[in-house]
């Protein structure tokens, strides 16, 4: 079922996505909740992946990658 | 290892139909109260505190697991009218899930009040830069007349106003973007019951050229959704070539209007 939950909605970006599943709804009850730190962690690793995706599309196309 | 917590979705007001798609096995729906919460259970191997905390740092798993949260909810809207609850809500005893629904009850019923009836959706409006650039002349009257002033001049006076009217056209498409931004916000904010303004969201993220003008979210009765969607299109048409590009998506689970004020 994941496959077709992925397939089904991968129109939507992963930042649309996070921006109300994380930060909206019902937040303050539960248990366990991820807290703001959280929230700042996820964000940096999807600006890290978006990057990443940014290199290899660069290198696909033949573009030399700029060394950091 | 035993799924012993409870990771909650939503919260629908009528009995959910869950069909072999939904993975019966997995999503449950719990009646407490006069309310149906839309759980699964959990193992501690993945979403205990500090296991929880650690699957954050890996972007995979909470984008597979934030598209699940979402079509969980979009999949029990179907049903009824749903709260959605945030990404990553975790309860260790369905006695502790139990005093939430009863400790806020008053306040669900007022939100399921506030909702019946209505869908979430979202609007964003892109401007391509460019296309407008290539247009400000004919959009800014002070564009227009700075240009004319540039082609009677010498050429060092027109080096010079050239300088100056680059500033002015960055200057002159800011407020365009505004003031195109906020006549489509009017257009769809007389369709709604209430609107939300999300923050604008960097190029990188968005995975588009064009910037981001405007993001809002906005709550609209059932009988005039086709009214909003047409709309929609209409602004669409319009403004096809003017640089400006509207994006509609829904209906959302209605996280953006959801109140609930903490006890």
């Amino acid at each position: 079922m994941h496959d077709n939950i992925i397939d089904r909605s991968k129109d939507i970006t992963i930042l649309e996505l996070l921006d109300r599943v994380l930060t909206k709804g019902v937040i303050i009850t539960g248990d366990i909740v991820i807290s703001v730190a959280d929230i700042d962690l996820v964000y940096l690793g999807v600006k890290l992946m978006l990057c990443s995706v940014e290199t290899m599309e660069q290198l696909k196309m033949g573009n030399q990658v700029p060394k950091k | 290892m035993k799924n012993d917590l409870i990771y909650v979705y939503c919260i629908s007001n009528n009995p959910p139909g869950l069909t072999r798609d939904m993975e019966p096995n997995v999503v449950k729906s719990l009646k407490i109260d006069m309310f149906y919460v839309i759980v699964k259970f959990v193992s501690e191997s993945e979403f205990s505190e500090e296991n929880f905390k650690k699957n954050l740092s890996d972007i995979q798993w909470v984008e597979l697991n934030a598209r699940e949260h979402i079509m969980v909810i979009r999949m029990i809207m179907e049903f009824g009218t749903v709260i959605p609850i945030k990404f990553g809500t975790i309860y260790n005893s369905e006695t502790s899930l139990k005093k939430f629904i009863t400790d806020y009850s008053g306040s669900l019923i007022e939100n399921f009040d506030n909702l019946v009836g209505k869908e979430e959706w979202s609007v964003k409006i892109y401007c391509d830069r460019k296309v407008l650039c290539e247009q400000i002349d004919e959009l800014s009257e002070e564009a227009a007349a700075l240009e004319k002033q540039i082609m009677a001049s010498s050429p060092g006076k027109a080096f010079l106003l050239k300088k100056k009217k680059s500033e002015l056209t960055e200057n002159e498409m800011d407020r365009l973007c505004k003031i195109y931004g906020q006549e489509y916000y009017d257009e769809f904010k007389i369709l709604s019951e209430a609107t939300y303004l999300n923050n604008l969201l960097p190029n990188d993220f968005v995975e588009r050229e064009e910037s981001m003008i405007l993001n809002a979210s906005f709550l609209i009765s059932k009988n005039k959704i086709s009214e909003f969607i047409n709309t929609v299109d209409v602004l669409k048409k319009k403004d096809g070539n003017s640089g400006f590009f509207i994006e509609s998506t829904g209906p959302w689970p209605p996280f953006s209007f959801i109140s609930i004020k903490e006890k």
